[in-house]
């Protein structure tokens, strides 16, 4: 693939982007690129500068330092004061609060974004009644936003934001007001969507599951950095840190220390496994949860505490802690129902055991 | 460097920083360069500070400051007294007639408070109206702090009453039945939820009440000068109107007011921004409020009371003195005729070219507080570029300028010989005093009505292709639009009867409505000059309902 | 739909603007009543074609005025209530030397080299004839108990000829006059029409010192209130009328002065229930011949205004 392919074929990146708020950095320096026809997810817990870097996409903030491009266009550059505002960059969005005007009709909302690049009124409401078919509201084209359900209102939120086929669709935390059944069917709604229209989108959410399930690209974001940035596969199969891994609930993250030949759990005195002389005396794991196979307490096994227990589509997941290390939380599956305080023991099968490169006390 | 928004609020900035440059800086700080350069008028910059010493030194300053917040502090135990109780039923209780008695409560904001003292001291004084129909006076009770207490809280207490009646509805129908499933009793959930809850916003009216008073000029002019009770604005106006003329004492004074009024505006925003509990939507029904059982006849008199003293006794007594003959006949039928209001129609000493002109400039300036009011709100509330704290501030002045002042103000800006154009001895010179002393109105309901906007319906216009100027004008304006249009009809009507400044600076060879009504009484034709200020009250309150009920029908108003 | 409510303000200021300054040729302020501004100035465009331009306000009002616009006057001529006013004004050198032809009929007291009378009020007691008291005909007469708290007094602070009247009354007996009033329960109530007005009521009875024509204009038009010109005498106040020397149209403004002088003008100035500057003009009300005037040092007075007002606000309590 040559350079010039490549370029072309990018729908939106940005480098060495910064922003800050006074003297405070919300993003530290960000280098993302996405392909035409691809969807990147922007995963991370709150604050963590995702909504900011949708938004400096967006052309709704300026970036401080470094650029953007869409579609090969340089829309922001910090060094050359090149901004192009919002209007200018060809986009559709998706607000966490919708952001419907209440003082337009749903049609209205819908063709907005038509009659703001000139089309003709007829071929408005052609493409309107469309967009709302496909999130099947076409009834509700005369109604009020405030008529209308959280779910309803969303989905004349998306259809706005198709209507136009624009070159890049934003999703700012879109689903994050519904309830979860609701969110579920979203979900599957939206990725069929994308596929089938072929959008390129960015997805910001804090949900790993919306942002695994629709994103053929997923950047989880820490602290104004971007953590990891891989495809779900990747992702799940090698998270790059005991943040990223922890962040998308892969199991359980354990400190160990070289004691003797064995590698034994730090701050208590129980032995996990016996050392390889490979590594570091400290080392920091993920032990998965399709690693841990719950039983009854015997001697080959490590004991644990259950601490509570939450149920999952196929089965229970429950959070326990080391008898003897009990700092050490696991995540064990079980086909069976355990309660809290009871005991538990855990065979592991240490090959899909994950170690990080770097030792613990390794974020700063 | 700070983070940038979006670009695109550079023209509403720009219109915003340059109507309050020349409506609101330009003559506060000529006031403030009177009070330190007394030989400005004649262009001399010598001297400076020197009456600083002689007008601070002056024993009758102290008087008056405290007499301007004793009176202060009093009508608003008054507006307080009298509000509170009815603000609360209101919000709480099925008062029969609820409706009506909200309008009766607003007609005092439309009698300009001079022509309703004038009205108490016809209703009040030996032979007043009062002694005519039930045979004794009061007299002593009106020319005194008590009597301009009671006329000046009729005036002001609907603010209160309906920033009580407002905040406790809404807090009373989502918190305090919280408190009662809990377990409190109605009368312990009002103590400990809706009435702790309710306090910014009953202080913060309060305030508001309290800079309206210590700003008055007619009722205490008419009244307490015979008390022998003078405030600052009484004494400005000495100062202005004795011979010789003291314009850098009366701006020393007038700093001493704004200063005054800085510091209650100050409070009121300090309560507001620490704890404010306006909530936005509560809008409970009739159906959620208790009835009010055997307390109904007791609190059905109180209204009536309420609203025959405030809204009654002066139009009436306003309308008495129209259609008298003569004074001396009194109020004898035989002495009543319509000729005072045919004088007004034919035109007698100019008044339907007062009418025009009042109605001209209120229009006028209600357009132009609009537009710089949305537009400093806008950039105050919805950007973050850096001139803001600048603009918010300039909007923050007016409210702590007197009319006087800002007459005053405006003389000494717009007259210095060098010039080349200037709207002194032009009608524009009265339109900048009304906008500079109005535009506190069409700010703050715009702020509030901003506030509510969440930012992402801005951000969504322009992510879908609205240009900055689009985004405002078709999501934003039409948004703001409800509370805009009722702030420029409020506008409207207190321009129309604007007084003190009328007086000061209108052009030569112009009247006003107020203007006209007030050289009727110096004159001594205050029958003319009552049917003048009754056809004003009528015109001022009818248009604006007129207008609300014509635009909520086109659909531009939410009920 | 901004475009559109730019239009309106637009249109709105100007149709004011128009309305409001239409190209006048001469400014006159005047302390004077309205309506005789109005007629006198309608009267003199007829004749002459030069347009007036006029602000009416109360002396104290237009001097404020004229203080405030003293960088950048505009006036060219003043009509003040008070001679105080020209005497000041000349010391100033602010006035033009002019004597108009037709000012030949004024008498010499009524007119100096720089300044000529319009018309003069006198003061005297304006009485309420359904008061139920017995009709005063001296100032001593208000200190009866027949008048116990019925009589208002113009605040001299206020109004430059109840300063005088108050100055030459105060003179003659140590303010003893005044001290029976308050005694007596009188009290100062604000400038000339606030205190009459409670005695067209019936609030009050009498007002001590109230300017004449105000009151005999209430009288003409049915108002139950009469004048009582003082058997001891009373003080009265000229006019005056000046030109400024700022004034760039100091010959139309001199046609004015000729204008106000003439039959046309005295005879409007009678119309008003003032007495007319010119002795040869006639007039439906008491002239200065029909009254005792008290005698008073001017210059003195004024010198003494400041104490002779801190003893009045003394002995009335207050401010």
């Amino acid at each position: 693939m040559t350079i010039d392919s490549l370029k072309s074929n990018v729908a939106v990146s940005a480098a060495g982007l910064e922003l800050h708020y006074g003297a405070t950095p919300v993003l530290k320096g960000i280098d993302v690129a996405l392909g035409q026809g691809k969807t990147l997810a922007l995963l991370g817990p709150s604050g963590c500068g995702k909504t900011t870097l949708l938004r400096l996409v967006a052309g709704l903030l300026a970036p401080s330092k470094g650029s953007v491009s869409i579609a090969g266009q340089v829309v922001a550059d910090a060094a050359s004061g090149t901004f192009a505002p919002p209007e200018k960059r060809n986009l559709g969005m998706v607000f966490q609060d919708y952001a419907l005007w209440p003082h337009m009709t749903v049609g209205g909302n819908v063709s907005f974004p038509l009659e703001m690049r000139g089309i003709s009124r007829a071929e408005r409401e052609k493409r309107t009644m469309h967009a709302l078919e496909r999130v099947g509201l076409s009834a509700y084209a005369s109604r009020r936003p405030s008529d209308l359900s959280g779910g309803q209102q969303q989905r004349v939120a998306i259809a706005r934001a198709i209507v136009a086929e624009p070159q890049l669709i934003l999703f700012d935390e879109p689903l994050s007001n519904l309830d979860r059944e609701l969110r579920e069917n979203m979900v599957g709604e939206l990725a069929e969507l994308i596929a089938s229209l072929g959008l390129t989108a960015i997805y910001v959410t804090h949900d790993h599951s919306e942002a695994l399930t629709l994103a053929d690209q997923v950047a989880v974001m820490r602290g104004g950095l971007i953590e990891q940035l891989a495809t779900p596969d990747e992702l799940v199969a090698q998270p790059s840190t005991p943040e990223v891994a922890d962040f998308l609930r892969l199991g359980g993250i354990a400190d160990l220390e070289r004691r003797d030949a064995c590698w034994v759990f730090r701050g208590g005195d129980v032995a996990l496994m016996r050392a390889d002389e490979a590594r570091a005396d400290n080392s920091r794991i993920l032990i998965p949860v399709a690693a841990i196979t719950p039983g009854d307490i015997q001697p080959d096994r490590l004991a644990a505490t259950v601490l509570r227990s939450q149920f999952r589509g196929d089965g229970h997941l429950a959070t326990v802690s080391l008898i003897g290390a009990d700092q050490v939380e696991l995540q064990v599956l079980s086909r069976h129902k355990l309660k809290p305080g009871d005991g538990v023991g855990l065979s592991i099968d240490f090959d899909q055991i994950r170690w990080f490169e770097k030792p613990f006390h390794s974020h700063p | 460097m700070a983070a940038k928004s979006v670009g695109g609020q550079a023209p509403a900035a720009w219109l915003a920083i340059a109507g309050l440059l020349l409506v609101v800086a330009v003559p506060f700080a000529a006031v403030v360069m009177q009070g330190i350069f007394p030989e400005l008028g004649q262009g001399s910059f010598a001297n400076p500070f020197s009456s600083f010493v002689t007008t601070l030194n002056d024993g009758a300053l102290i008087g008056m400051a405290g007499n301007t917040i004793l009176l202060g502090c009093c009508v608003v135990l008054a507006s307080a007294v009298v509000a509170v109780p009815l603000g609360v039923f209101r919000a709480l209780y099925r008062v029969p007639g609820a409706a009506l008695f909200d309008v009766l409560l607003l007609v005092p904001f439309m009698i300009p408070p001079y022509i309703a003292t004038l009205g108490w001291i016809m209703t009040l004084q030996p032979r007043g109206y009062l002694q005519q129909l039930l045979g004794f006076n009061l007299a002593s009770f009106l020319f005194s702090l008590a009597g301009m207490t009671m006329v000046m809280a009729f005036n002001t207490f609907p603010v209160v009453y309906f920033a009580v009646s407002r905040t406790v509805e809404a807090v009373g129908a989502r918190y305090a039945d919280v408190g009662r499933v809990f377990g409190a009793t109605p009368a312990r959930a009002f103590w400990r939820i809706t009435l702790p809850l309710s306090a910014p916003g009953l202080a913060a009216s309060l305030m508001l009440v309290f800079a309206a008073a210590i700003e008055e000029y007619g009722t205490p002019a008419a009244l307490g000068r015979r008390a022998g009770f003078q405030v600052l604005v009484t004494g400005i106006d000495l100062r202005i109107s004795d011979w010789p003329i003291d314009l850098p004492g009366a701006s020393i004074m007038s700093l001493l007011l704004v200063g005054l009024s800085l510091l209650t505006f100050l409070g009121q925003r300090w309560i507001l921004s620490r704890r404010s509990y306006q909530t936005v939507n509560g809008k409970p029904t009739a159906k959620d409020k208790r009835p009010l059982g055997v307390m109904k006849w007791p609190v059905l008199a109180a209204f009536i009371i309420v609203s025959f003293l405030a809204t009654g006794v002066p139009l009436l007594s306003i309308l008495a003195t129209a259609m008298s003959r003569t004074i001396s006949g009194g109020l004898a039928l035989d002495n009543m005729s319509f000729d005072n209001f045919l004088s007004v129609f034919q035109n007698s000493a100019g008044a339907l070219g007062a009418l025009a002109n009042s109605f001209s400039l209120g229009i006028g300036t209600a357009l132009i507080t609009g537009l710089i009011g949305v537009t400093a709100a806008y950039t105050v509330v919805k950007t973050k570029i850096r001139g803001r704290l600048a603009i918010d501030s300039l909007t923050i002045i007016p409210n702590a300028l007197p009319g006087i002042v800002v007459a005053v103000g405006l003389i000494l800006a717009w007259n210095m010989p060098w010039l080349p154009a200037t709207p002194y001895n032009t009608p524009f010179i009265l339109l900048l005093a009304y906008c500079c002393i109005l535009l506190p109105q069409t700010m703050r309901y715009s702020t509030a009505a901003f506030q509510q906007i969440g930012d992402n319906l801005e951000a969504a216009a322009r992510v879908f292709g609205a240009s900055g100027i689009t985004a405002f004008r078709r999501i934003l304006l039409p948004l703001v639009f409800p509370s805009l249009a009722s702030a420029m009809l409020l506008v409207f009507a207190l321009a129309s009867r604007e007084l003190v400044a009328s007086v000061v600076i209108a052009p030569v060879g112009m009247q006003t409505i107020a203007t006209f009504i007030w050289r009727q009484f110096e004159q001594g034709s205050i029958g003319l000059g009552m049917a003048m200020a009754f056809i004003a009250i009528l015109i001022t309150t009818l248009l604006p309902l007129l207008l609300l009920a014509l635009l909520r029908r086109s659909g531009l108003v939410a009920e | 739909m901004f475009k559109s409510l730019k239009s309106i303000t637009l249109g709105a200021v100007a149709a004011v603007l128009m309305a409001g300054v239409a190209h006048a040729d001469i400014t006159v302020y005047t302390a004077g009543p309205q309506s005789l501004i109005d007629k006198m100035s309608e009267g003199f465009t007829k004749e002459t074609g030069i347009k007036v331009n006029v602000f009416q306000a109360t002396t104290g009002k237009v001097m404020a005025r004229i203080e405030a616009e003293a960088s950048n006057p505009v006036v060219d001529v003043l009509i003040s209530a008070s001679w105080d006013t020209a005497s000041d004004f000349e010391k100033r050198g602010w006035l033009v030397k002019y004597s108009s032809p037709n000012a030949a009929k004024v008498p010499d007291f009524l007119k100096s080299d720089y300044a000529v009378a319009q018309g003069i009020s006198a003061l005297g007691i304006a009485w309420n004839t359904k008061s139920g008291t017995p009709k005063p005909s001296d100032w001593a007469d208000l200190t009866k108990p027949e008048y116990k708290d019925m009589v208002n007094i113009p605040d001299p602070a206020q109004s430059g000829s109840s300063f005088e009247l108050t100055a030459a009354l105060a003179g003659q007996d140590d303010f003893k006059l005044f001290k029976d009033l308050q005694a007596n329960g009188a009290i100062i109530a604000g400038a000339n029409a606030e205190a009459l007005n409670p005695v067209l009521q019936g609030a009050k009875a009498a007002v001590f010192g109230a300017v004449d024509y105000i009151t005999l204009a209430a009288a003409k038009k049915g108002e139950s209130v009469e004048v009582v010109f003082p058997a001891s005498g009373t003080v009265i106040a000229p006019r005056p009328a000046m030109i400024l020397n700022w004034s760039k149209n100091q010959d139309e403004a001199k046609k004015f002065i000729d204008y106000m002088l003439s039959d046309a003008g005295q005879k409007m100035v009678a119309a008003q229930m003032l007495m007319p500057a010119r002795s040869d003009v006639a007039a439906d009300r008491p002239l200065i011949s029909d009254l005792k005037l008290l005698k008073f040092d001017n210059a003195a007075v004024y010198g003494k205004r400041k104490e002779t007002l801190g003893e009045i606000t003394k002995i009335f309590g207050g401010k």
